[in-house]
């Protein structure tokens, strides 16, 4: 039997210095405990679908050089963050002194704040889940940490702007941390973009800890180039009546990966988790998500679509564990998909863990393809049979779009998807 | 205007017209009556082009061009209009962008400017306002939610946006109750132009009263068996179809949806 592939030592040496001590010390114990580390593989329960499309070449083991100008693509009201190969740049950076709101580089952090960090840092997520995080914790070469006071409330949307400029093979770990204390208020938008044509890897993490009574929005938007291979993980943990919204909205690439880990640990809790992904050509995109209902009285709201077009192929993955002590917990998970060809590939599971005995739990799942009669109704008033397959396509995801809180982003997400969706009519 | 010749029909290998032949001037009205299952709407929808009847055999022409070469939009651009016996409701399209989309699209077709959407409310809040709808139907999704009587304004609200040349009216008088009756009647008369006609598929003989056609057809079995003026649908209000010598299957007026 040909022994298991692992993780090659090539990615096992972080390049920058620049961090605190503490914050050096917790890399350094990450990266010895992922010496031989097993790739995922086919026959990995939670990469299944997706092992075959993770390249991971040693040329793709160093660090892209954190140097060069940085571009937001979106360009909105808002105070703004920017990271350029998993580096924060100050000079990019827009935002006031905030009143109870610290918005802060890992590299500028006091030793003292690091080692609080360094022993916060992963703990939102269950590493064995996405064994891929861990690659971050190993090798990230800074990070933003923000932390809110009780009841500090960020007036505007943060833009935090991912850009990975891949002249050359490489990778980046981009990083965060949110800190936001009792009934403080934030959203924050991330923005994943790219340009240069060699093979990359992102691999990102991002983490909430939300206390008591604080009220969290998060949009994540995927927009890199195909020649990202994306692995984001990110984890939340939420105190009693806390609120946690995302809104993940994903384009295909080479491969994509968002492991979303949520855990309701106070009662009350609640989250609400909304993604779309779309797939066209050879793309492909994996949302996994879990949902811990650790508590009792909380609720979680999730749903996802997919899209897939020609030859791609998308998954969706969810999970929800109810623990034994989360009675009357109120779980709703659905996921619709939409078949754009009949070479297109859409996986969909739900998996459903619960071990208390009163709770409600809804979960649904469907494939379908565009409606021919709808079809037909929109020709029939001399609408081009592209334009209509794009209003079709359009109206399967358009009201997860439409609860997008923040308009400017809202507007743009529109205008990329009626973009993609012309180029995936293009031949129709 | 619309010429027919000896047209048949098949959906999933069953032939459901077997031989229609009808001529249609401008600026005629003509009304076609015939027992349900009798291939009234399939006439309809394939003179609109929907794909899932096959043509076997005879031709339709446009002003003497082959229909039957065009695909649906190009037919519709070319001045026909259905409107549906089953309006489609398409959720996540609002009925604005729907008739916006097709508002320019015939534009674009005749080479005019696109309406602006500011210029494109006005308009569909004025024509709304002619079939009785509210406004805020134009922010509903497309159909999502209309009731019978709100789903046929609608489409005779799509008809009086769209100018067509040819309006097929596919039982729109249908589930009306009689206000909405007039309203849409008033709609069609609109309409009525020495430029442009209309064929109304209907079972009932009430709306022949308010809109009065040159010619009444009656359809059974795939073939138009009889002709007439309006004083035939009189007649076949009394009488039923079974003096036609066709199974009588039911009472016209129990097909109400
Ligand atoms: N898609 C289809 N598949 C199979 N049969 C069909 C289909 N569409 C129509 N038919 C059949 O064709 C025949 C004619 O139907 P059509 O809808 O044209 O009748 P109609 O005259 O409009 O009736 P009604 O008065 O009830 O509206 C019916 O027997 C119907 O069942
Ligand atoms: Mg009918």
């Amino acid at each position: 039997m040909k022994p298991a592939p692992t993780l090659s030592t090539a990615f096992l040496h972080p390049a920058g210095q620049s961090l605190p001590e503490p914050l050096l010390a917790l890399r350094k114990q990450r990266g010895t405990a992922l010496v031989d580390m097993p790739l995922p593989t086919r026959k990995t329960e939670n990469w299944k679908y997706s092992s075959k499309y993770l390249k991971l070449t040693d040329d793709m083991a160093i660090s892209l050089p954190a140097e060069g100008k940085t571009g937001s693509s979106l360009a909105v009201p808002g105070y703004k963050v920017a990271f350029l190969n998993g580096v924060m740049m100050p000079e990019a950076c827009e935002y006031p002194d905030l009143d109870g709101i610290s918005i802060q580089s890992f590299s500028d952090l006091s030793d003292e704040d690091a080692s609080d960090l360094a022993d916060r840092l992963d703990s939102t997520l269950d590493n064995k889940a996405v064994q891929m995080a861990r690659l971050n914790s190993a090798r990230f070469e800074d990070g933003l940490l923000i932390r809110l006071k009780p009841d500090a409330v960020l007036d505007q949307p943060l833009f935090i702007v991912h850009e990975v400029t891949a002249e050359a093979s490489g990778s980046a770990f981009p990083r965060i941390f949110v800190d936001a204390g009792r009934h403080s208020q934030i959203t924050l938008v991330e923005e994943y973009i790219s340009s240069g044509s060699a093979p990359v890897m992102v691999n990102t993490v991002t983490e909430f800890n939300v206390a008591e009574g604080a009220n969290i929005t998060s949009i994540r938007l995927n927009m890199e180039g195909e020649n990202v291979q994306h692995i984001g993980s990110t984890g939340v943990v939420q105190q009693r009546s806390s609120r946690f919204e995302s809104h993940t909205v994903g384009f295909g690439g080479p491969l994509r990966r968002h492991d979303l880990q949520v855990r309701l640990e106070g009662e009350g809790a609640e989250c609400k988790l909304n993604g779309v992904v779309v797939t066209q050509g050879k793309q492909h995109y994996d949302n996994h998500t879990t949902i811990e209902h650790v508590a009792a009285h909380c609720n979680s709201e999730e749903t996802y679509r997919n899209i897939a077009a020609d030859q791609s192929h998308a998954v969706f993955n969810g999970r929800i564990h109810i623990h034994q002590d989360a009675q009357k917990s109120n779980a709703d998970m659905n996921n619709k998909n939409l078949l754009l060809s009949n070479g297109a590939e859409i996986d969909t599971k739900p998996e459903l863990e619960i071990y208390a005995d009163d709770v409600k739990c809804a979960h649904g799942a469907t494939i379908g393809q565009l409606d021919e009669t709808s079809l037909f109704y929109l020709v029939s008033r001399g609408i081009g049979r592209r334009e209509a397959n794009v209003l079709l396509t359009m109206a399967f995801i358009n009201e997860l779009v439409e609860q997008i809180p923040v308009e400017a982003v809202r507007e743009t997400v529109q205008g990329r998807l009626n973009h993609f969706f012309e180029q995936t009519f293009q031949e129709a | 205007m619309l010429s027919i010749k000896n047209l048949h029909a098949s959906v999933e290998g069953k032939e459901i017209l077997k031989g229609i032949n009808l001529e249609i001037k401008a600026g005629e009205v003509h009304a076609i009556m015939g027992p349900n299952g009798s291939g009234k709407s399939t006439l309809s929808q394939v003179l609109a082009g929907n794909e899932a009847f096959e043509v076997t055999e005879g031709e339709i022409t446009l002003n003497g061009e082959n229909l039957l070469e065009l695909e649906t939009e190009e037919r519709a651009r070319e001045g026909i209009f259905l409107a549906f016996q089953y309006p489609v409701e398409i959720p996540g399209v609002s009925n604005l962008q729907f008739l916006r989309t097709a508002v320019n699209a015939m534009r674009q077709h005749k080479g005019q400017d696109e309406m602006n959407a500011a210029e494109f409310m006005k308009l569909a809040k004025e024509i709304s306002k002619q079939v009785d709808l509210d406004p805020s139907f134009l922010k509903r999704g497309v159909n999502e939610g209309f009731s019978g009587g709100e789903k046929k304004r609608n489409e005779i609200l799509q008809a009086l946006l769209l100018q067509p040349k040819l309006a097929i009216l596919d039982e729109t008088d249908s589930g009306l109750d009689i206000d909405a009756l007039k309203v849409v009647s008033d709609g069609v008369n609109a309409l009525r132009a020495e430029d442009r006609a209309i064929l109304m598929v209907t079972h009932y003989q009430r709306l022949l009263n308010h809109i009065v056609p040159d010619y009444v057809h009656v359809l059974a079995g795939g073939k138009i068996i009889k002709s007439g003026g309006r004083e035939l649908a009189l007649e076949l209000e009394e009488r039923g179809y079974g003096w036609l010598g066709i199974k009588d299957e039911e009472p016209a007026d129990s097909t109400a949806n």
